[in-house]
Parts: structure tokens; sequence; C-alpha cells
């Protein structure tokens, strides 16, 4: 028996909107940018789905795309948030408040 | 054997330039034991011509609308926004060499192939023909930004970098769920294909009204509008100045002309619906951009929320959704692009090292102390103000024309009420610099002609462009047509 | 059909919802009465009496790691390639060679800018820190005895 498609939908609507909240309360920039990698697996997951749905590959090339694009994130993104830790000891994003706003 | 896609180059040649001038001056940076700037900017300009003049080679071109197995737009939409983009990143690397100059900073070698892949993936942005390519070009963009707004000793850029980042990937967070579910909706990610699909289908398009959605808050984040814009101030400011003059600049004209196709072609059957939502989003821009503005001290920051409101124009003129709209807004992202960049240079010029001079009160009597240098801000501050004889003018009576001819005249009544306003806080500056005293001691000042040079290229397309705004509306008016 | 996906829609608004909810109620509902004791580190746990600050962050390590994920995910395009490469035929060779080309620049980069050198002398930095401060600790031993 299969299983239905839309039971991937929802999870991945699920995992997507975890992730969002998660980057909108959490002050540690680690955790936020880990919420952000959960929201794109969550976008992986639909997209994977989708291309079943559709019987086309569209939709799993887009996911390998997206896989490295992630990739690339966790590299620049971490050595931002280790520069940013060396110089003032923290990476609360509360703490970071040299600019204003 | 599968067929071999057929493989027509040309259209992507601009790209492939890009790119490779990136490659090599990466490759410079890593193997010469002693990299000099100016062979850097000698290598990157020489790359950005050639990259120029493979586009405008495009303009005549006949033939498929899309290459490449359909990821690659080959329309004159595509070659006026490039061209527009690579004049900015020549003027921006020709600022920043400058400002790594003066400001006894480490040699920064990867300034120039950072600059050119974010060029590159501008460029490529505004020619992609599939989602897949817009997502992937808005990464690379994306990506070499970052890590040019952290290019500083200062602990200001580093902590704009790591704002920029955050909410830059929770965009593109979005902007992919955006993407997928236009995929789920529609079975396919190319642009025109999705406007086939949603023309076909009758009613029950719930998915690919929440794919618009998440498309619009992903894009929304790039042109910094209302409200998505919160991080704009603080990257603008916290970046080297020459950094956010190619980026304030550049970046709005890519994300732009993105957001036209994906608009005025994907989803333009369902264009009663997007309407409403951009509508609202350009009188947000337009109010909270100019309002908030007025009450910055730091030139940087005053400028970073008038990008905002600029966007929010920007925005009004393609709420008209057809081709009166995207002329209006391609002539105000070109008029926005020179005059954003100018002033960011005149800036950069002022606070002679690295940001010692950001706030306002340093402008008191700089009409005394420079004259050209006031001259050109007074003369770029005029613009983005609106006040003729110069671009900005022309530009604001075309999006609001383009908006009222649509219908929406209350919008226009927005933008014409928020331009009044923020006539106020540009013409102070004018006021200080002419009106005021020269505040404190003697400073030094910075009197290099180079990068005055490179401002006169804004300052005079800022000036022909108000005089004689019919030379470039020819030009636009075949650009803003849409082959699909 | 795109009817079906309605409730997909509705359910992750209602997720986004019951979680703002949850963590909104447990806030404003639940007693919160801090005091030194409760708040302090439980058992035996210990107060961290500095944080390392800068000067033992072991970078080496992060950036050898870094590089070795972004390389390492690169040749997931070579999976999709090694699966088809007898239909894709010289084609899929010569864009094969070119995106390895591609990667190849990056590590040339890599290398030349000193990304995979374990500072100067032998063996992990680290080590040999640790190693040097454990004989200067044994040296200052001896002179005490």
């Amino acid at each position: 028996m299969r299983t239905p498609i839309a039971y991937f939908l929802v999870t991945s609507g699920l995992l997507f909107a975890i992730g969002t909240v998660g980057v909108l309360i959490r002050k540690n920039a680690l955790l936020i940018f880990m919420s952000i990698e959960l929201q794109l697996n969550a976008v992986n997951l639909s997209l994977i789905a989708f291309s079943r749905m559709h019987g086309s590959l569209n939709g799993q090339v887009l996911a390998f795309f997206s896989m490295v694009v992630a990739a690339a994130e966790v590299v620049v993104g971490l050595a931002i948030i280790v520069s940013v830790y060396r110089r003032t000891g923290s990476v609360s994003v509360d703490d970071v408040r040299e600019l204003r706003g | 054997m599968l067929p071999t896609p057929k493989l027509d180059f040309l259209p992507v040649l601009p790209e492939l330039i890009l790119a490779g001038a990136g490659i090599v001056t990466l490759l410079y940076e890593a193997l010469a034991p002693r990299a000099s700037r100016a062979t850097h900017l000698g290598l990157s300009l020489v790359g950005l011509a050639a990259a120029a003049g493979a586009s405008i080679a495009l303009w005549d071109r006949t033939g498929d609308p899309t290459v490449l197995a359909g990821a690659i737009q080959a329309d004159r939409l595509a070659v006026v926004a490039r061209v527009i983009i690579i004049s900015v990143a020549a003027v921006g690397l020709l600022l920043g060499t400058h400002y790594y100059d003066r400001s006894g900073d480490e040699r920064r070698g990867e300034f120039y192939p950072l600059v050119l892949f974010a060029t590159t993936g501008m460029t490529l942005i505004v020619a992609a023909a599939d989602l897949i390519v817009v997502f992937l070009a808005l990464e690379i963009l994306s990506l070499s930004l970052y890590v040019l707004t952290g290019m500083s000793r200062r602990g200001q850029a580093t902590e704009a970098s790591m704002k920029y980042f955050l909410l830059g990937a929770f965009a593109s967070a979005f902007f992919l769920y955006g993407v997928a579910m236009a995929y789920g909706a529609t079975g396919t990610t190319k642009i025109a294909g999705i406007a086939h699909a949603l023309a076909g289908q009758t009613g029950g398009q719930a998915l690919a009204l929440v794919a618009l959605g998440f498309l619009a808050i992903g894009f929304g984040f790039k042109v910094s509008a209302v409200p998505f814009h919160m991080w704009t101030p603080d990257v603008y400011q916290g970046a080297p100045t020459p950094v956010t003059a190619f980026m304030a600049a550049a970046t709005k004209v890519a994300a732009f002309g993105a957001l036209i196709r994906v608009l005025d072609v994907s989803f333009q059957p369902l264009a009663w619906d997007w309407m409403p939502v951009i509508w609202a989003l350009a009188a947000a821009s337009v109010v909270v951009g100019s309002v908030l503005a007025i009450a910055q001290s730091d030139v940087k920051r005053m400028l970073a929320y008038s990008s905002i409101a600029h966007a929010g124009f920007v925005l009004t003129g393609l709420t008209a959704a057809n081709q009166d709209g995207i002329r209006a807004a391609l002539f105000y992202l070109i008029a926005y692009a020179m005059m954003t960049l100018g002033s960011f240079g005149v800036v950069m010029l002022v606070s002679v090292r690295g940001e010692e001079r950001t706030s306002l009160a340093s402008y008191s009597g700089l009409g005394r102390r420079q004259p050209l240098l006031a001259g050109l801000m007074a003369l770029f501050m005029l613009s983005l103000a609106g006040i003729p004889p110069t671009a900005g003018f022309i530009a604001k009576v075309g999006v609001f024309g383009a908006a009222i001819r649509a219908g929406h005249w209350q919008l226009a009544l927005v933008g014409v009420v928020s331009s009044v306003a923020a006539a106020f806080f540009y013409l102070r500056v004018v006021v200080l610099m002419y009106m005021q005293e020269p505040q404190g001691e003697e400073q030094e000042e910075d009197r290099s002609p180079l990068p005055r040079l490179a401002l006169a290229v804004p300052a005079i397309l800022t000036l022909v462009l108000g005089v004689f705004p019919q030379m470039l509306l020819g030009v636009l008016d075949k650009a803003s047509v849409l082959r699909w | 059909m795109l009817r079906d996906y309605l409730p997909v829609v509705l359910l992750a608004a209602l997720a986004v919802a019951f979680a703002v909810a949850s963590m909104t109620a447990s806030r404003l509902l639940g007693p919160n009465r801090p005091d030194p004791v409760k708040l302090s580190a439980y058992e035996c746990g210990n107060e961290p009496i500095r944080l390392p600050k800068g000067e033992k962050f072991g970078v080496k390590f992060y950036v050898v790691a870094m590089l070795f994920i972004i390389f390492d995910i690169e040749t997931i395009f070579l999976f999709p390639w090694a699966v088809t490469f007898r239909t894709l035929g010289l084609f899929g060779l010569v864009e094969m060679a070119i995106f390895i080309g591609l990667v190849f620049v990056a590590y040339v980069y890599v290398w030349k800018k000193g990304g995979l050198d374990w500072a100067e002398g032998q063996g992990p930095a680290s080590v040999r820190e640790a190693r040097a401060a454990a004989e200067a600790d044994l040296g200052e031993a001896a002179r005490a005895r």
C-alpha cells in the first residue's frame, strides 16, 4: 500500500512551521540557523513529494540543488557566526547591538 | 543515448564571462605572491566590459525566447537590466579599490572575485526563465554579499553581516518553499510554463496563491519592502560604504528584474489576486521608509530608509501589471541605481578613511570645504527627492502615471504625499552643506581624482535622464515587452 | 484537484498557531518565581568560571570540517551522472569535467590560502599546545620537589 502524498506534504508543512517559529523565538544565532536549515529540509521533503505526485524529475533536481545551496550557506553562515563570536564572545542576537535597531 | 539538448550559449555569455573573470581574479589572489589591487581592478574591469559588450550584442537577437532547455530567457529586459548591473558593479569596484587603499585595512583581495560573483548572480537572476535558476542565482548573489558585508575590521561590519545572513537565509527558505508550491500546483518550475498551467485551469488555485505569497515574502526581503525591511538600515550602515553602494543599487535592480518576470509572466493569470498585495507592500514601504528616514542622524541609515521608500515607488509602478508599468518601473530602477550609487559614493569620500564621518553633522559646511563633492551630493539628493530637472523626477512621474492609468490613483496619492514628506530630509542635507558653517577644526580631506571620475558617471546620467528622458524611454519601450 | 491541498495549508496555519499559542500560554500562565537557587546549575553542574574567549577557540578544526562538508556535498552531483553516464555520453563527460574543474579551482584557492595547513610544525596545533602545556606542568612539579 502506498502512503498518500498528502502525508508527506503535511509533515513538510509542520517541519517548516516549526522552523519558522524557531527562527522567530530563538535568541542564539546558531539555533536560529539550525531552524533555517530545518525549513530548507522541510522544503526538500515537499519537493520530493510533489515530484512523485507529478511523476516528473524537476522537483528532485531542485532538491539536489537546494541541498548543495544549504551546505554552502552552512559554511558561509558558520564562518560569520564564528567571527562574531571571536569578536564579542557571544552568539546571542541580543548581545550583538552595536548597530541601532 | 538521450538527446543532447540544443546548446546555445550566447545568451549566457555575459554570465560566463563574469564568472570567468571571478575565477581569474580568485586564482590571481591565490597564486600571485604579491597580488596588487591595481591588477585586480584591471582584470575585473576588463571582465565587466566584455560582459557588457556580450549582453548588448544580444539586443537584436531573434529566435527562441528561451535557451538551454528553457532555463535562460534571451529578451531585451535581461539586456537592459544586465547593463545597469554591470555598470553599477564597475563603479562599485572603483570606489572599493579607493576605500581599501585609504582605510589601511588588510589587503582584502577577495573583494574583487566576490563582487564579480555577486554580479554574475545578479545578471543571471534577471535572465532566468526557470524558478530553479532564479533560486540558484539568488543564492549566488546573496552568499557573495553576506561575505562582502563583513569585509572590514570593524565590529559593526561583522554584526551587519550576521544579521544580513540570518534574515537573508530565512527569506531564501520562504522563497524556496514558494518555488516548491508553485511546482506542486502546476507541475513545472518554468516561469512561462507556470503561466500556461494557471491560465488553463479554472478555480481551485489555492496552492498557487500560497506559492505566490511565499515568493512575495522572499522577494520582499531582497528588495527590502515593508514589512520585510528590518535588516536594511543595520546592514547598509554596518557594511563598508562601497559595498553598500554596490548592493543597494544593484541588488534592487536584480531582484526587481526577477520579480517582474514572476509577477507579469508566471502569475499574470492571477494578476487580480496579487495586485492588492503589491499595492499594500508599495504603500507601506513608501510611507514607512519616508517617515523613519526623517528621524535618522546617520547619513547611511537615512539613505537605507530612503531605499526602502524607493522600493515602494518601484512597486507602485508594478501594480499596473502591464507593459506601461514595467517600463515605468525599469526607468525608476535605472534612476534609483544611479542616484543611490552616487550618494553612497559621496558618503564614502566625505568620511575620508573607513567610516569616520557618517553622521549628518559632518555635512555642515561641506559646500565651502569641498564644493565639488557638495555639488554632487546636492544633485543626488534633489534627484532622490524627485525634484526636476533630475532623473528622480521623471521616474516618479512615470510610476505614478502608470499607477493612475491602471486605476490605482489612491496609491499614487499616498506616493505623492510621502514624496513631499521625504523631500524634507533630502533637502535638510542640502541646507546643511550650503547654509551652515563647518563644524570643528580643520580635518583631513579626501581629494583623490579617481573616485570623483567614477562618480561622474551616475551624476551625468542623473542629469541627462532628467533633461532628455526620451533617449532612454525609446529603449525601454522595446525592453518592457516580455517574450515568452 | 487543487482543492485537495487546502487542508494542507489549513493544517500548516493551524500548526503555527498552535506552536505560538502554546509557547505564549506557558509564558503567561505558568508561575514564574525565579530565585538564585532555582537558577543555579543543578546538583553536580558547575558554574563555568570563564568562557573560552577567542584565545583557545579551535578554528583549525572548524575550517577543515567546513571544507570537508562543502567538497563532500559537491559530489552529490556526481551520483546522478554516475548512474546514467552511458546514456549521457560525451556531453555528460565534458559537463562533468567542467564541473570538477570548477571545484578544483576552489581547492587551489583554499590550498594556496593556507586553509589546509595545520599550523607551522607537525601535527595538529592543539595537540602540540597540549603537549607543551603538559611538559611545562611537569617541569614545574619537578622544580617544586
